[in-house]
């Protein structure tokens, strides 16, 4: 069904008395409006950081130097963290991606329409809302408690976060994949599992991976759940499982109420360092989407 | 056969046991010599690799974060970190045993007591003023008394140009502008501190009482640890709070002149804290109390910090760690504190307290 | 069809394995997806049962008086409560329009070409981490905050509601206002994607009719767009509210940590949030409960806050066949 288009200059736009034609036009300009409202913030923060973070972060201390012991210190050395962000979050992401493909694997597969599949959708849903604070005490009350701050601790509050948007992600990536493709499989003799395997995630794997991405993204960036299972450090810590740690977030949030010009910058630093993981994690994202997804398509 | 195979096997397995008693005993000696208690730490043996943790007071973290500096050169294989987060988060992370070492800038409430897995030693390690910062550009040398200190983080006096003030000011103009007090968000030895000199020294204005956190008025604004303070009064015009010296010197901050027990105004300065120290006497637990001190070249909101340690220690090589750094923060340390504008230890009061050093783990 | 199948040989060594990789397999999937009911259930059993001894010592005052001494043992969560509404309420209020605007310019105003770019855009918000926002929030906006929120009193000072709320002692910015500002540019992403989705089911059929009757621009999506959209819109709505009520970090920042119930918006308070981050880590004795009680209430709030929305999209589905 082609639009139809008012065509400028003819009845339509004569017949509208003009204070029907100012509404419009003030209407369109609110509406313009409110995307320069939203991008406004956006370039003051992006540029911002970048101003206030650059010149730390360009150095080569920023990513070999462990955090200066004095807080009112100077300088640069990021070290521990970066490390501390990449370990965590990638930890939780080995948790998360398996056990969240799998879920979505299940809501997709499996549960066809029954009641049990029905409940875990709708859980798996109102999960990804639960304030990641939540996680963090969730996990500092059971884990941390018994067995102090670690790497791991910090990887298992992640890792609640991400495993209901891993598993929404792809259970609707599995449900696009059309049924024929199954079926063929079937007729060809394929047992269940195997055809999930080697057809059905195949199929989806783009989508899983776009969407595994972001979520990557996202924990990567987050605070709350690290500030009570991880502890704190100043020299790099490599151990997942055993001795404090630390990451950029947490550190970003300490010093952000510091009173020392030193302690601020290194927070820009590392913010600046912070949106760079994220940004690269976003567009590795998009990529696939875009790159990866097209090959698939039938 | 069996019978030779078997010989040799409690022969291998009794030369191993010898070889591990051996070798258990040399480690024993080892961390045993790490234990000397010398006032050169340039003497003590290398300590065995052990981590210490630690956390609580930002009040003397500047300190610490500099003895842990210093510490490393002559004890590399010991890492040693303070995480700071208030003297709240120090206890309560001792508690949880989550932490080997705690700072805190106020003793433990008696009901608190049972919540610690075992007994625990109180290790005074510096004192400090707690400055009364402020940011007005028209007055650089403030003076205040303590009713007015009261009255002000009371919330009765509301405005810069308030009689109070004025009667102890008489020489400066003071602007019309509104007060606005910052104090801690968290649980702070520095507020319990600087509440306890509120309640002896204003028992009449101060009504809020002594505690880690207090019920202040509303209105008044919140910084998280001494450096959210430092930054609140940093770039509030017209603000006042409570902040540790080191942090106001380092962070350029004016701080006032307060008057002492004895009717002076004196500033917040090494010299007038030690001054405060001088007379303090020593509890049996080693806690004291130089808050309100005579005397008339002391600064009467001088508060004393320790470190808290467990008595029991299971691990030989933390036990030995724990020692060493104490011992040094006696020895070297002293000598550190007035370069990050911390007050030392009177040597009656040092001397105790390396003594107490060998009852950990004891 | 570019995928290839592999068939399989049909031979009978064959089956014993895949009979025992097709249990297996059930069985792991089946776990994983009730992991997050077990997740779920562990959550909700053990925060209730570390916050028991407070809710079991204060009862109801927990959550209606307003004085949070835990040096006293007073836990009243009244401010916090209240700082928690008022912020996110002023970040809808600040959020929806202008998401909803922006949806609007992608869908119905902006050229084809310039549609996917806007989109980017207005997502690379979402990617900012909230400890960012917070960062900038307390360094560079609150500062510069207060000399407009001075102006704005002097302009509705006189008038007699708006004078009060819009007062406050705005002198480190660290306020409401300032919180729910922040909360407002990190909602507006997820509010505009689902506003924006809502909007593309919109049949073309129904603006085409609006056009064909005469109508304007504005008039056409007054009379087309929005009605036909409004269970995806109170969808997009909840769920921008779900985002802010759990918004930690960011409001913890610059919300400035002073529990109090004023309708000032200018001046400082505290929120659910943003209290268990700044002191949790410290908390012992009655204190550690009342806060994980804290936790406990966002954590049903939010829950709650899911549900609705998740009707509200189920309801807007059955109405476009399946497209939001």
């Amino acid at each position: 069904m082609t639009a139809i288009v008012p065509p400028t200059g003819s009845i339509t736009a004569s017949t509208a008395t003009p204070w029907r034609r100012i509404k419009s036009a003030m209407a369109t300009t609110g509406i313009v409006g409110s995307l320069f409202l939203a991008l406004v913030p956006l370039v003051l923060i992006i540029g911002y950081v970048i101003s206030r973070g650059w010149s730390l972060m360009a150095t080569s201390e920023w990513f070999t130097g462990s955090i200066p012991i004095l807080t009112r210190a100077a300088g640069p050395g990021m070290r521990p963290a970066i490390i501390g962000t990449l370990m965590i979050t990638g930890a939780a992401t080995a948790m998360a991606v398996p056990l969240g493909v799998l879920g979505g694997v299940f809501l997709s597969e499996y549960s066809g329409g029954s009641r049990f599949g029905r409940v875990v959708r709708f859980f798996a849903e109102v999960m990804t809302g639960v304030p990641s604070i939540v996680m963090g005490i969730f996990i500092a009350t059971i884990w941390v408690a018994a067995n102090g701050f670690s790497a791991f601790a910090g990887a298992l509050a992640l890792g609640c976060l991400m495993l209901p948007v891993i598993i929404r992600t792809s259970d609707e990536m599995l449900r696009l994949v059309p049924r024929e493709l199954r079926e063929s499989a079937y007729a060809l003799g394929g047992r269940k599992a195997g055809t999930i395997l080697r057809v059905v995630l195949p199929a989806a794997a783009p989508g899983i991976i776009s969407g595994a991405l972001l979520a990557v993204a996202r924990a990567a960036g987050e605070t709350a759940p690290l500030l009570f299972t991880i502890g704190f450090v100043n020299d790099t810590n490599t151990s997942l499982f055993s001795g404090n740690n630390t990451a950029l977030s947490v550190q970003i949030f300490k010093n952000a109420t510091q009173v020392y010009p030193g302690s601020q910058e290194r927070a820009w630093a590392a913010a600046l360092t912070l949106i760079a993981i994220v940004f690269v994690f976003t567009i590795l994202s998009r990529l696939v989407s875009t790159f990866l997804g097209r090959k698939h398509q039938s | 056969m069996i019978h030779s195979r078997a010989r040799w096997l409690v022969a291998l397995v009794l030369a191993f046991g010898l070889l591990a008693a051996a070798c258990g005993s040399d480690t024993k000696k080892g961390s045993g010599g790490g234990n000397s208690t010398s006032s050169t730490t340039a003497a003590a043996k290398k300590l065995a690799a052990a981590t210490l943790n630690g956390s609580g007071a930002t009040f003397p973290q500047a300190y610490y974060e500099t003895v842990i500096s210093e510490f490393k050169k002559p004890q590399p294989a010991v890492t040693v970190t303070y995480g700071g987060g208030g003297s709240g988060k120090g206890q309560s992370d001792l508690q949880a045993g989550l932490v080997q070492w705690a700072g805190s800038d106020s003793t433990v409430k008696p009901e608190d007591m049972a919540k610690f897995k075992g007994p625990f030693l109180y290790f005074p390690t510096v004192a400090a003023p707690i400055t009364v910062s402020y940011n007005l550009a028209a007055v650089k040398n403030l003076q205040l008394s303590p009713d007015t200190l009261a009255g002000i983080f009371g919330g009765k006096i509301t405005k810069w140009d308030d009689a109070a003030i004025k009667a102890d000011n008489p020489k400066a103009t003071l602007p019309a502008d509104a007060i606005t007090v910052v104090h801690r968000a968290d649980a702070s030895g520095t507020t319990g501190n600087f509440t306890k000199y509120l309640v002896a020294a204003a028992p009449t204005a101060w009504t809020l009482g002594t505690d880690k956190v207090v019920a202040w008025p509303t209105g008044q604004q919140a910084g998280t640890a001494n450096g959210g303070v430092a930054q609140l009064v940093h770039d509030t015009a017209g603000a006042i709070g409570y902040v540790d010296y080191s942090d106001a010197k380092a962070a350029q901050l004016v701080f006032a002149s307060i008057k002492n027990a004895d009717g002076k105004y004196v500033a917040p300065s090494v010299d007038s804290a030690t001054a405060a120290l001088a007379g303090a006497t020593l509890n049996a637990d080693l806690t004291y109390n130089p808050l309100n001190a005579p005397g008339a070249k002391t600064y009467p909101i001088t508060a004393p910090t320790y470190i808290l340690v467990y008595t029991a220690q299971a691990d030989p090589a933390v036990k030995a760690a724990l020692q060493g750094l104490l011992a040094f923060i006696y020895a070297d340390g002293q000598t550190l504190a007035p370069t990050v504008d911390f007050a030392p230890l009177p040597a009656a009061i040092l001397g105790k307290a390396k003594a107490q050093i060998a009852k950990i783990g004891a | 069809m570019t995928t290839t199948l592999e068939a399989p040989a049909l031979s009978g060594s064959q089956r014993p394995p895949g009979r025992l990789l097709d249990r297996t397999f059930r069985g792991v999937v089946l776990f994983a997806g009730a992991l997050v009911l077990i997740i779920l259930a562990l959550i909700a059993g053990t925060m209730v049962n570390k916050a028991m001894p407070i809710f079991r010592s204060e009862g109801l005052g927990y959550f209606t008086h307003d004085v949070w001494d835990p040096a006293h043992a007073k836990f009243g969560t009244l401010a916090f409560t209240f700082g928690t509404v008022v912020v996110s309420s002023l970040a809808l209020l600040l959020a929806v329009p202008v998401s909803i605007g922006i949806a609007l310019f992608t869908t119905e105003v902006a050229p084809p070409w310039l549609r996917k770019p806007v989109t980017y855009l207005v997502d690379l918000l979402a990617a900012v981490p909230s400890v960012v926002y917070g960062l900038w929030g307390i360094l560079v906006l609150a500062p510069a905050l207060p000399g407009f929120y001075d102006n704005i009193h002097s302009v509705v000072g006189g008038v007699p509601i708006l004078g009060t709320l819009f007062s406050g002692d705005p002198i480190s910015g660290r306020s409401f206002m300032t919180a729910g500002v922040i909360l407002a540019i990190m909602i507006t992403p997820i509010v505009t994607s689902i506003a924006r989705e809502t909007f593309t089911t919109v049949p073309q059929s129904l603006k085409d009719a609006a056009h064909a009757l005469g109508a304007t621009r504005w008039e056409m999506i007054r009379a087309a767009v929005i009605p036909h959209s409004r269970s995806g819109l109170v969808a997009g709505i909840l769920v921008g509210l779900g985002r802010a009520l759990g918004e930690t970090i960011a409001v913890a920042l610059v919300i400035g940590s002073s529990p109090q119930i004023s309708a000032k918006l200018f001046s400082s308070g505290d929120a659910l949030a943003a209290v268990i981050a700044n002191q949790f880590g410290e908390a012992t004795g009655n204190t550690r409960p009342a806060l994980i009680g804290m936790a406990v209430v966002l954590f049903l709030v939010t829950l709650v806050v899911g549900v609705l929305a998740r009707g509200y999209v189920a309801r807007a589905e059955r109405r476009t066949g399946g497209a939001v």
